[in-house]
């Protein structure tokens, strides 16, 4: 066996461990400032204010539903399945977590000499990372239904599962034609390749059924069949209070995230500026995160924008139109780049 | 570092795959199945192949297993296990023989791995790249049979699903509650409430042409 200390890492274990305290703090400080941003979002979309109470535009909003999420008291019905109730959500933040180390918030830079990448590892397996949790974060889902024991659960649980093994297929064939373009499976590698053009150029039809698919995973409107409120109450979390509940809502956030910046750094370009402009390393992050919040801002258009898909028509959709999308836009991309 | 995680793998796996057959639940033990699988990734990653390890969770852990969830979620824990004398008979026999096949293809190896060091890590070992290079020189004959194998596979799955779906054409009983109704005019559409499309006369009364009628006794 090979001790780790044998493998070529840049870095000292320290930093590792401060990157991803660092990387874990700033996403969980804007969680809750989007679930926030949401619903202003949404509020002005249906011409209302949205939260306007708590604190200044109601940005402590967040603060007060936590507060009051925190307090109540854990419950769980009689038909439901004992550890396998409480595990479950955990199963879901994990994962959801988990992805977001490999998210790149920036290159390689020189801070007080030692070489630190903004990054929480850089995988030889790049997306392969991100899908592999993403099958994990199936269970969170599946088995919280299922442990609820409760029909309107069980059936979202049920949705969930199909429409997530759907929707992984072609997500993962819209990146393979970028990967072949770039030509390496490094998240990083891929925004370097980027540097002469964005991938979202080349590569638009991937693009489109790469954000399409996200959707689906990430169990957003318009596909959001898995906690269909007119017909399964709330899906899968139905019979979650308090900081369970939350875990399920924060792992949403935090997969939005994650897909926002797997797009962001395959399909746009990652820090990279347009028009030549090379801004200092310290700006890296923040052209990220503003790229993310345009992708976010997305998701919240089109949830206020169109209505819920009808379980059939998700299914076909996934499997007729965008597979196939998917399969085409591979084979033309291999084609290209061989000849 | 690297023992203390390869025994929390290593406990997870065994432990994973005696909870497949010593748990009653079929729901239970697809769970302990997943356990093993995972477990077993975090083994090839210990070892260096990233891109077996990813592979492992995205196609078992994240596609197979979760097809066997939905099954047995469906069906549900009570469908009693194929049971009988010949299986009491053959089950343990089969059993033995490939205990018996596994301890001879371990004594074959000579257990070299137990005294040597195992082999050297080369940078690059396990990365995609390598994997790929492989597949496409030295196991290219291999690599294309598996396709091939794969690609019947997929025919033949969809081959048999289509055969059994029959949803074009609908059955009597169906066709016995078909009801043929225009929509009902005047009920407050937007082309009607602003003046665009005005009912005439015959359209006011709702035409409602039932084919077939309804089962006795039974309302709609």
């Amino acid at each position: 066996m090979i001790p780790f200390a044998l493998v070529f890492y840049y870095e000292p274990w320290w930093v590792q461990i401060i990157k991803s305290l660092v990387i874990f703090a700033l996403v969980f400080a804007i969680l809750p400032m989007l679930t926030v941003y949401e619903r202003k979002l949404l509020g002005r979309f249906q011409n209302r204010y949205g939260p306007n109470r708590v604190g200044p535009y109601g940005l402590a909003q967040p603060l007060a539903e936590i507060l009051k999420f925190a307090r109540k008291e854990p419950f769980r019905t009689v038909t439901a399945v004992g550890y396998l109730y409480r595990v479950a959500p955990m199963i879901a933040i994990l994962t959801a977590v988990s992805a977001l180390a490999l998210v790149p918030f920036g290159d390689v830079q020189h801070i007080f000499g030692q070489r630190v990448g903004l990054y929480g590892i850089d995988v030889s397996i790049g997306p392969l990372y991100v899908f592999a949790f993403a099958g994990i974060s199936f269970y969170g889902i599946m088995l919280g239904g299922w442990a609820s024991g409760s029909k309107y659960s069980f059936l979202g649980a049920m949705r969930g599962a199909a429409q997530l093994i759907s929707y992984e297929v072609s997500q993962g064939l819209s990146l393979v034609g970028v990967i072949m373009t770039a030509g390496t499976l490094s998240l990083t590698g891929i925004v370097h390749a980027q540097a002469g053009m964005w991938y979202i150029v080349p590569q638009i039809v991937g693009f489109l059924v790469f954000l399409v698919a996200s959707f689906a995973e990430t169990n957003r409107a318009p596909f959001d069949l898995v906690e269909a409120d007119a017909e399964l109450v709330a899906g899968y979390f139905t019979e979650y209070g308090g900081t369970p509940f939350v875990a399920y809502l924060f792992a949403e956030y935090a997969n939005m995230i994650v897909v926002s910046g797997i797009a962001t750094t395959v399909f746009l370009g990652g820090w990279l500026l347009p028009f030549g402009i090379h801004p200092p390393g310290w700006v890296d992050p923040f052209v990220v995160l503003a790229k993310m919040m345009l992708f976010i801002t997305f998701f919240v258009w089109i949830r206020a924008t169109l209505p819920r898909l009808r379980y059939d028509q998700l299914m076909s959709f996934g499997w007729k139109i965008l597979l196939p999308l998917a399969t085409l836009n591979l084979l033309v991309t291999a084609i290209v780049v061989a000849t | 570092m690297s023992a203390v995680i390869f025994f929390i793998a290593a406990i997870g796996a065994i432990a994973g795959a005696i909870g497949v057959i010593a748990v009653r639940n079929p729901f239970y033990s697809v769970l302990m199945l997943i356990v093993h699988l995972v477990s077993l990734a975090a083994l090839f990653l210990l070892l260096r192949a990233e891109f077996v390890a990813a592979s492992q969770v995205v196609v078992y852990a994240g596609a197979v297993m979760v097809l066997y969830l939905f099954v047995v979620a469906y069906v549900g824990g009570g469908a009693q296990l194929a049971s009988g004398p010949v299986l009491r008979i053959l089950g343990p026999l089969f059993a033995l023989a490939l205990a018996v096949e596994l301890c001879i293809a371990m004594l074959g190896s000579t257990l070299k791995g137990i005294s040597g060091k195992g082999a050297h890590y080369v940078l690059g070992f396990g990365t995609p790249r390598h994997i790929g290079t492989l597949f496409l020189t030295k196991y290219l004959f291999p690599f294309e049979i598996a396709s091939i194998v794969l690609l019947v596979a997929a025919i033949g799955a969809v081959v048999l699903a289509r055969r059994r779906r029959g949803l074009e054409t609908m059955g009597e009983e169906q066709q016995e509650y078909r009801i043929s109704a225009h929509p009902p005019v005047n009920t407050g559409t937007i082309a009607e409430g602003a003046g665009i499309r005005v009912p005439t006369p015959e359209q006011l009364e709702p035409e409602v042409e039932v084919i077939g009628r309804p089962r006795d006794g039974g309302g709609w």
